[in-house]
């Protein structure tokens, strides 16, 4: 379905003309970057389009294995008790170091994916696999393990609003019984890289919307998952604050994680020209490298 | 498995205080049934203290022959004191039975006075461990050539025994009625105060928290507001001693004086096992809810 809007060039009014969007994730990032990638991202912000062309596994970093299968859809077939099918036979693999936009309108079946890919749901028929791990086959205790290696981010960022920003954070790693001592460093090094050290003691309720966003990020990469998943991630944010969070997952990327991301935002996913996968009445119609958030002939 | 506790009992804390009114509708919910059962099961034990006295009450009376000797008497006491079912005799001599008998009806005085010889016959009074055994210590006495005759109570002493009977189950019903409505509004509200914290359960689930971290903080939660709830019940209890004490001695002033104290200490233990008890019922069946998905 071709739209006029994939044909028009994006227009970020942050990128044009500086810094701003990224003030927040800005400098301690780029070191951390830096450190971590062989790319030099000189400039903190992307430019709308800069990825084009860009080979998606440039960058990299030495301990991921770029071709490795995170996870895989085999044949997956969801229907619901009342009868409504979600997903018709569903083949997805997404490798090692990826970053996925995965589209398509309401109730084309992207959060019944995002359902089997977190074990909420299991398949009516197929395989969900991650790591290898075959979800349906999981014992009830093994599933919160499997969960550890899942980052999950929603659009209502899911903040627990009595506890700081630090507290949120460390509260995944609490409820999985580590030690303060492994707690603390790991808060502040994720804090850092979603560029939150500077509000660490506020409450969800004292912060922006993407500050917000950010703190669910940290949550979500604080036991360095193998997949980091965001569903709608920008849905409760204005386009610039939607935009810092991209920018922020594509540099969770670059640092190694598999981003999986179910959007509606087609600007952004024209702009960056990642890997698309879009779906329809619960069947992939496009999966695409580098594409537009719709279809270009 | 420190750090376990430690997280589950800070979390249990932490969420009573943080979830203060549906922490106090539980608390208010659980001592207002706790007080109910409490009146309920004093109420109980004093039906039951009747009870026992009366069945107490139940005299086996035999009536002596005018010829049997003192040495007669003296074997049969010891005989019956012999038996299992038997827990006081008492002998009643002739003379003492026309004290007794003048004592009760003075008018009569007259009438007595002009026989020659005294009419009563000499007697033995024999208390029951329980009533029912009535007819095993009656057959014997019968037996016996001392004994002229043995009243007979047979009728009453059966429907007294059939009245017990329905009054102790009815009274076990009752208790085990209000017993499972306690449970139910005690556990429905609780389940209240963890619905209300869905989104806590759900985000714990989701950063991959096993089952036991999610539960055993509602659990000690669960059993915190049935420790202060049974708390809470017994410093009322202990307030409103007085009274009940005398509600009790005044009501069934046959009561044994022991009765009233072990009622005391077991309703102590009571309150705190129900209380703690169905708190954590409670939160294991409301949590478990979220779990098994």
């Amino acid at each position: 379905m071709p739209s006029s809007r994939a044909t028009s060039p994006p227009a970020w009014p942050c990128c044009e003309g500086g810094a701003k969007p990224d003030r927040a994730i800005g400098a301690s990032l780029v070191a951390i970057v830096s450190a971590a990638t062989s790319g030099s991202p000189s400039s903190p912000i992307r430019r709308p389009g800069a990825t084009n062309g860009r080979g998606e596994t440039a960058e990299k970093p030495a301990d991921s294995v770029p071709g490795r299968i995170v996870l895989a859809m085999q044949g997956v077939t969801k229907s619901y008790p009342n009868g409504r099918v979600a997903l018709r036979g569903v083949d997805l693999t997404i490798p090692e170091g990826d970053f996925v936009f995965l589209v398509g309108p309401s109730g084309a079946g992207k959060s019944t994916v995002i359902k089997l890919l977190i074990r909420d749901e299991l398949p009516t028929k197929g395989a969900v696999l991650l790591d290898g791990r075959d979800l349906g086959r999981l014992k009830r205790r093994e599933v919160p393990k499997i969960r550890r290696k899942i980052g999950v981010v929603f659009q209502d960022f899911k903040l627990l609003p009595n506890k700081t920003v630090r507290d949120n954070v460390g509260f995944a790693l609490e409820v999985t019984g580590a030690r303060r001592s492994v707690i603390v460093p790991a808060v502040d090094r994720v804090l850092r890289v979603v560029g939150l050290t500077g509000q660490a003691d506020q409450l969800p309720s004292q912060l922006s919307g993407g500050e917000q966003q950010r703190t669910a990020i940290a949550r979500a990469l604080v036991h360095n998952p193998r997949l980091f998943i965001a569903d709608e991630p920008t849905g409760n944010l204005d386009p610039m604050i939607s935009w810092e969070i991209i920018q922020l997952l594509l540099r969770i990327n670059d640092l190694g994680v598999t981003v999986l991301m179910a959007t509606h935002n087609a600007e952004v996913v024209t702009a960056v020209r990642k890997r698309v996968v879009a779906l329809e009445n619960g069947r992939i119609v496009r999966d695409q490298v580098g594409a537009a958030y719709h279809r270009e002939d | 498995m420190f750090a376990f506790v430690g997280f589950s009992l800070r979390r249990a804390w932490l969420g009573f205080w943080r979830n203060g009114l549906m922490s106090l509708a539980a608390t208010a919910t659980m001592v207002l049934m706790l007080v109910l059962l409490s009146g309920l099961i004093i109420l109980l034990h004093g039906l039951d203290a009747t009870l026992n006295y009366v069945q107490q009450e139940v005299q086996v009376v035999a009536y002596l022959k005018d010829g049997a000797t003192p040495q007669d008497t003296a074997g049969l006491v010891t005989s019956l004191q012999g038996m299992a079912q038997v827990t006081h005799v008492e002998s009643v001599s002739k003379d003492k039975a026309l004290q007794d008998f003048l004592a009760r009806h003075p008018d009569e005085a007259e009438v007595i006075n002009s026989l020659s010889t005294n009419p009563l016959p000499a007697s033995l009074q024999i208390n029951l461990r329980d009533p029912s055994d009535y007819l095993d210590v009656a057959t014997y006495l019968k037996t016996q050539p001392a004994v002229d005759r043995v009243l007979n109570i047979k009728q009453t002493v059966d429907q007294m025994v059939t009245v017990i009977g329905i009054l102790r189950a009815g009274g076990t019903a009752i208790l085990v009625a209000v017993g499972l409505i306690v449970l139910f509004i005690i556990v429905n509200t609780i389940r209240l105060a963890v619905v209300s914290r869905a989104d806590e359960i759900e985000i714990m689930r989701l950063v991959g928290a096993s089952d036991a971290f999610i539960r055993w903080p509602f659990i000690f939660e669960g059993a915190f507001v049935g420790l202060l709830g049974a708390g809470v019940t017994i410093v009322l209890l202990l307030i409103g001693q007085g009274q009940i004490t005398d509600f009790l001695s005044g009501y069934f002033q046959v009561l044994p004086v022991e009765a009233a104290v072990t009622v005391g200490q077991n309703l102590i233990l009571i309150v705190l096992g129900t209380g703690v008890g169905i708190g954590v019922l409670g939160s294991y069946l409301s949590v478990r809810s979220y779990l098994i998905r």
